[in-house]
């Protein structure tokens, strides 16, 4: 008997065939319990209250993100949840106007006062929800227009990203969303990530990214990015670009959390590429 | 939130990867120096990365391939573990735990698990197909392709099971060939049942233990 035995021409393609027919590409496993865009913004805002609950009185004045401290932090995202709440009521007056400067308003400086106020406009929000059966509604808010489902993701990604900074200010550990809210994360930044890219100006080479996402929320990718303008023959070859990363570190680096170059990624074919992406991925700021 | 987006990008442009291009080894950065090259697989395979899985296939099908046929010889079936033992690293790749192990002995052991199963089940069949022979004259003719395969795992199973001691060969070819019980056995032989069953798990034991040998030796 030889000592090795190379497999026979044909094997290759046949557990390829066989491999799809148990699990799809692209999808990664084990697969998490399908959650809503509403379940998964009602988790990001129990985890934000409970961090708020548990917080001493003098954490709450550590500043935790551009000058504000907990109390600024809480009540802009209160006036977040207000004009969101106004935009789902069908109030245009809140679709165009600066998300920063629109909600700067700090009436309360307690703890529990500014807690509460918080969840007191988040609750009122997810009872708007509760009431609401068409996700696909556009919303338009602080000059952004979106399906709920997709804003409700977006909103999940910021309260995640403010709990984040409220945390690593006071000296706590990071928390990674859990892998069914991530998921939708994931799919939201992947699906977004094209216009993240085409905004950053015109004229890109076109180029296909292969994204492999790893660990919870994770999945696989093919993006066509780029000016796909071009004539036909010129996208006939394409480069190629395969980025690696954690899932969970490309939401930090898509919430603004994390900048480009400290994205621990695995890279492969045209790398001349990856900054560009990556600092399309960053512009998306969903935060 | 600070995003300046539109309701087009609500439909999404990417796709969901489910093609099987297969790119040349990624070059490295941060991420695979905290990784080893398996932990770097393995997450790509839970990730749905099927390219993951052909260039698992390219470095390791050969290794996987070669441990399948020391058992089993150059038959269709050897193929066939080589196919479940990549096509389930695809399915549960949560499997496989890098930190103990290789991906090629973690496979490798995979191909021997299931190529020994085939043994047994080939051994009961032959069994199965020696009694039936008996009982039946006219019994169905093999095609040649079969009478081949077949041919090659009855060598290889016959082969190891000449090396076991005498009373270990007793009663495997008295339960798989002659289709007695546990009780016939030992009734046969003169022996308890217990003893029986232990004497035949026995066999069993060190037959595994003669193929792995031989695969050893042969490697």
């Amino acid at each position: 008997m030889s000592s090795s035995a190379p497999p026979p021409s044909g094997l290759r393609e046949r557990v390829v065939v066989a491999a799809r027919a148990v699990r799809p590409a692209g999808r990664a496993v084990p697969e998490p319990a399908p959650i809503t865009a509403v379940e998964a913004f009602s988790r990001a805002a129990d985890a934000l209250n409970g961090l708020l609950s548990a917080l001493a009185d003098d954490q709450w004045e550590t500043v935790a993100l551009r000058g504000l401290d907990a109390y600024g932090l809480v009540a802009h995202l209160t006036g977040v949840e207000d004009d969101v709440r106004a935009a789902l009521e069908g109030d245009p007056g809140v679709a165009d106007i600066d998300h920063v400067a629109a909600t700067r308003s700090q009436p309360a400086r307690t703890p529990e006062g500014t807690r509460v106020a918080w969840r007191t406009a988040v609750d009122a929000t997810l009872t708007h929800l509760a009431a609401t059966d068409d996700l696909d509604q556009v919303v338009a808010v602080h000059r952004i227009r979106l399906p709920l489902r997709s804003l409700l993701v977006a909103r999940a990604f910021e309260l995640w990203a403010h709990e984040n900074d409220i945390r690593a200010a006071i000296g706590m550990p990071r928390r990674d969303p859990d892998p069914s809210t991530l998921t939708l994360m994931t799919t939201l930044a992947t699906r977004l990530l094209p216009f993240g890219v085409a905004r950053l100006g015109n004229g890109q080479a076109p180029v296909d990214l292969h994204l492999v996402l790893t660990g919870d929320g994770g999945g696989t990718w093919d993006l066509p990015l780029g000016d796909r303008g071009a004539p036909a023959p010129a996208l006939r070859d394409v480069p190629e670009v395969t980025i690696v990363a954690e899932a969970v570190d490309f939401c930090r680096l898509v919430a603004n959390r994390l900048r480009p170059a400290d994205l621990p990624t695995h890279l492969g074919g045209s790398v001349v590429h990856v900054p560009h992406i990556l600092a399309g991925a960053a512009a998306l700021a969903l935060d | 939130m600070h995003m300046l987006l539109d309701a087009r990008a609500a439909g999404g442009m990417g796709a969901r990867s489910d093609r099987g291009r297969c790119s040349g080894p990624a070059r490295g950065s941060t991420l695979s120096d905290m990784r080893s090259p398996d932990q770097l697989l393995a997450a790509r395979l839970a990730a749905g990365d099927e390219r993951a899985l052909t260039e698992a296939f390219d470095a390791l099908a050969s290794a996987v391939h070669t441990a399948a046929v020391r058992v089993l010889g150059q038959t269709a079936t050897a193929q066939d573990v080589v196919q479940d033992v990549f096509v389930e690293l695809w399915r549960r790749p949560q499997r496989y735990d890098p930190a103990l192990g290789s991906l090629r002995t973690y496979l490798i052991v995979s191909a021997r698990h299931r190529a020994y199963d085939v043994l047994r089940s080939e051994l009961r069949r032959m069994g199965r197909e020696a009694r039936h022979h008996r009982l039946t004259p006219g019994h169905h003719q093999d095609s040649p392709d079969e009478k081949v395969a077949d041919a090659l795992t009855a060598s290889t199973v016959r082969e190891a099971l000449r090396t076991l001691p005498a009373e270990q060969r007793q009663v495997v070819e008295m339960a798989y060939f002659g289709g007695l019980s546990y009780r016939e056995v030992a009734r046969t032989v003169g022996i308890s049942e217990g003893t029986a069953k232990s004497r035949i798990r026995l066999a069993l034991g060190k037959l595994e233990i003669l193929l792995d040998r031989q695969m050893l030796e042969s490697s």
